[in-house]
């Protein structure tokens, strides 16, 4: 079983980068686009109330300051904290923002559980009472992040469907993979918030498992455990089937979209790119566009009924 | 009483999906929360020539197939044009963005009540951003990607397709006026009015079909005859003649518009329709241009003399060719950098859109003419006395220069300097309402368009340019909103045509750039006149 678990783990993790790689990968392979900006952009000077460099006059003669750490900031904090649910529909959020955390500090958890495994291989010791400040600060991080995990996670995925049915906007849109998701990730969060309470209350077996992970040792574990680790392996080779990529997507969707706000200048990199991108044949069927044409000669014709040659083909 | 509807009810042959009461709107203030009356119905004539099954209103008016051959036909081409949308050649202006708003919307329903048409309708289902891309998602579900049925029930994205149905769907892409509210709410940066537009772009592209009053009438006519009003080039003469009579008249400067100036420091391209409808607007700029000493020059070139450019509501490839015109003009002017007048849309397209098709000795530097007003007012070269606008003012945000360019305070700077009674409407700045005009809704005159434009579109905009003038209700303390945009004077033009609100309440409307010159110390009598048009 010992050896199953830890096979299965290692499936489970190159699973779940592999395909989340391949999705961003997809994702950041799709051309340069029109620019579609939406303000506030952060990383401007004025991002405070939404200014642009375009507020200045001959704005392409000055300086455009560029803070992107603290777009990063802002990007990356809202996965937290979630204020623009908050503010709109408070208790929607109450359950949204669980069920979101359930899912960053379950793999936060374990994530630090390598961590923390590698230190125990390098001879720290792992407890509250650790005689090393390493050991002590590992087991501090590890509690806080499983008990928000499973105790979050587990509020979320029982609030989420609740608050799903009795929302109209929300039901009508709901699709039953939804629901099952619900159900599904309550089983993972409820199995591990039990195998804590009941079992393992300093998580030591985790650790267990992870240096058996590190050190390919078949752990031995109680079978509660066991079960909500192969929940948790099962758990990381579905996420990739659902939108749950946008905790990535939606960084790049800031970042290459929304505040994309970078100009084309001539002779810049971004001109080459879209001069390959206007040379590309259209193939639109309307009777206005010709089809054929590249989206240059396009843009040079009218377009207009008597300038088009009979030979168009719908 | 709002009825319930489901994505089911677009599939359903025969009545009309939604049914739009004056009861379930949103109440506006006293008195004007009497005065609203059914949206005209079409008479039974229209409704054979058009299908009208979303709500009982047209924008486009297609005539639904008769045979079954021509069903299976419009629907098959349609699907053609959704594979185009995916198409990195065919579509590689909005793939990104269509694709991630597609993928990754959890349609949690937080942006619907961001947008003011869904606010307004009373909340009607239909109206929902997440309606139309659910719909283009389910098309995509079942014809394009054609996934197992069990697949499609496990994540409800069945469909079964109907050339009503896409009737229904394009219909409701011109119930979204692009204002992109919604967007700006989102925590995964998805977009729901953009998939409007490329719903729009579907139906243009692949099938040639859009409001007459955007595509035939409106690009192609600019590209035709030179300005989406008709007016050609010997039009546009006539009215620069008159428009200095008008300038003599008022001020007793004597103004010569220049036109065709080569080698001026700033083309300067102007919304025609003010040309035609507001004239004060282009009056003003001449004057204060003038009074600053600014080299500038209009073109009378085919296209140059208009900067409407409304392929950036519908179509890329009108859009491109609108584009490259006006940059053209300007290049052969031979001038240093384009300045947009005050149009919304027009800046959006030429400076931010533009930016990505305009390459080489087109990629002209392209600015709003916004911050050079500012720069004038500030620098003192003109004298200005604020006590000339003692009236209260509020402004609009076109979202088109503030939500989508962050053009945000350079106007407000302005007003504060040179209208002591100016005060916000409530959001403002990139929070902003949309007037109701947006995407091409102000020009789309047909069919019972107009009606629901005032009492849905525009409804949110009327009750906080009214709230925004709140402690001076009467009509005889002359109120004024500044908008900034000639779609939105339109906008604000019928709605206060509507419900009466000269008469009830003295709100005027008009441009930045006319309270400007109204300012100005030197000239011997008010540049605004108060008079309703």
């Amino acid at each position: 079983m010992g050896t199953l678990l830890i096979v299965l783990t290692y499936i489970a993790y190159v699973f779940i980068v592999a395909v989340y790689a391949i999705k961003v990968r997809k994702w950041l392979k799709l051309p340069v686009h029109i620019r579609w900006d939406l303000y506030p952009v952060i990383h401007e000077e004025q991002y405070r109330y939404g200014g642009s460099y375009y507020e200045k006059p001959e704005w392409w003669t000055q300086p455009r300051p560029k803070n992107t750490g603290r777009s990063l900031w802002h990007a990356l904090k809202d996965n937290f904290y979630m204020g623009e649910y908050f503010k709109r529909n408070p208790l929607y959020w109450l359950f949204l923002l669980p069920w979101h955390l359930g899912f960053i500090f379950i793999i936060l958890f374990h994530i630090t559980c390598f961590f923390a495994a590698t230190a125990m291989v390098g001879g720290v010791t792992i407890a509250s009472d650790s005689p090393q400040l390493l050991g002590q600060i590992f087991y501090g991080i590890l509690m806080a992040f499983a008990v928000i995990a499973f105790i979050g996670g587990t509020f979320g995925c029982i609030g989420m469907p609740v608050i799903k049915l009795a929302d109209r906007g929300l039901r009508s849109y709901a699709m039953p993979m939804n629901y099952f998701n619900y159900f599904f990730f309550l089983i993972v969060y409820a199995s591990g918030l039990y195998s804590w309470l009941a079992l393992d209350p300093t998580l030591a077996e985790y650790r267990m498992y992870w240096v058996g992970l590190i050190t390919l040792t078949p752990p031995d574990l109680n079978p509660a455990t066991v079960f909500h680790i192969i929940l948790f392996d099962i758990f990381l080779i579905y996420l990739p089937f659902t939108r749950s990529t946008h905790y990535i997507t939606r960084l790049l969707a800031y970042f290459k979209i929304r505040w994309d706000d970078e100009p084309n200048f001539r002779g810049s990199m971004l001109e080459k790119q879209l001069n390959d991108l206007l040379a590309q044949k259209l193939s639109w069927d309307a009777p206005h566009i010709l089809k054929g044409q590249s989206w240059v000669e396009a843009a040079i014709s009218s377009g207009l009924p008597e300038t088009k040659p009979e030979t168009k083909k719908d | 009483m709002i009825r319930k509807t489901g994505i089911q009810d677009f599939t359903k042959p025969g009545g009309q999906v939604a049914e739009l009461e004056p009861a379930d709107w949103m109440k506006l203030p006293a008195p004007y929360d009497q005065m609203d009356k059914p949206l005209k119905k079409l008479t039974e004539d229209q409704r054979k020539r058009m299908d009208a099954t979303l709500d009982g209103v047209v924008a486009i008016g297609i005539l639904p197939p008769s045979m079954p051959e021509e069903e299976k036909a419009f629907v098959d081409r349609f699907l053609a044009g959704v594979e185009k949308l995916f198409d990195a050649k065919d579509n590689w202006t909005f793939l990104q963005p269509l694709y991630h708003s597609l993928e990754y919307c959890v349609k949690c329903q937080i942006c619907s009540d961001a947008c003011p048409a869904y606010v307004a309708s009373g909340r009607q289902d239909i109206y929902r951003p997440t309606m139309r891309p659910e719909l283009l998602r389910r098309i995509i579900s079942t014809y394009v990607k054609k996934e197992h049925p069990l697949l499609r029930k496990f994540k409800a994205s069945n469909i079964e397709l109907n050339a009503q149905a896409l009737i229904r769907l394009a219909e409701l892409a011109y119930r979204c006026t692009l204002c992109r509210r919604c967007a700006q709410v989102c925590l995964l940066g998805c977009d729901n009015a953009l998939i409007s537009r490329e719903i729009r772009k579907i139906f243009s592209q692949q099938m040639g079909i859009a409001p007459k009053e955007v595509h035939e009438k409106g690009s192609v006519q600019q590209i035709k005859v030179g300005s989406s009003t008709g007016m050609t080039p010997p039009a546009l003469a006539d009215i620069l003649e008159f428009t200095e009579e008008e300038i003599a008249e008022k001020t007793g400067k004597k103004i010569k518009i220049p036109v065709d100036k080569k080698g001026s420091d700033i083309l300067l391209l102007h919304n025609a329709g003010e040309f035609l409808a507001w004239p004060e607007n282009l009056e003003a700029f001449a004057i204060l241009f003038d009074a600053a000493g600014i080299d500038w020059t209009l073109s009378s070139e085919l296209v140059g003399y208009d900067a409407v450019n409304y392929g950036v509501w519908y179509d890329d490839v009108q859009f491109a060719r609108v584009a490259l015109r006006h940059a053209q003009a300007a290049k052969n002017l031979g001038v240093k950098r384009i300045s947009l007048g005050e149009c919304g849309h027009a800046h959006k397209a030429m400076i931010v859109v533009a930016d990505r098709v305009l390459t080489g000795e087109l990629n002209i530097p392209r600015e709003s003419a916004l911050p050079l007003m500012e720069k004038i007012v500030m620098s003192g070269r003109i004298k200005l006395d604020p006590g000339r606008n003692n009236f209260p003012v509020t402004l609009h945000d076109p979202c088109n220069m503030v939500r989508l360019m962050g053009i945000v305070e350079p106007q407000r700077r302005i007003l504060r300097k040179i209208a002591p009674q100016f005060r916000e409407m409530t959001p403002h700045g990139v929070e902003n309402y949309c007037c109701g005009g947006g995407s091409g809704f102000a020009v789309i005159s047909s069919n019972n368009f107009p009606d629901w434009r005032s009492s849905v579109s525009g409804r949110m905009k009327l009750k906080q340019t009214l709230d925004a003038f709140a402690d001076a209700p009467s009509a005889d303390v002359k109120k004024y909103v500044c908008a900034p945009c000639s779609n939105c004077k339109g906008q604000y033009r019928e709605l206060f045509n509507t419900y009466g609100v000269w008469e009830k309440s003295g709100i005027f409307y008009g441009g930045l750039v006319e309270l400007i010159v109204n300012a100005m110390a030197d000239l011997k009598q008010p540049f605004i006149q108060w008079e309703w048009h």
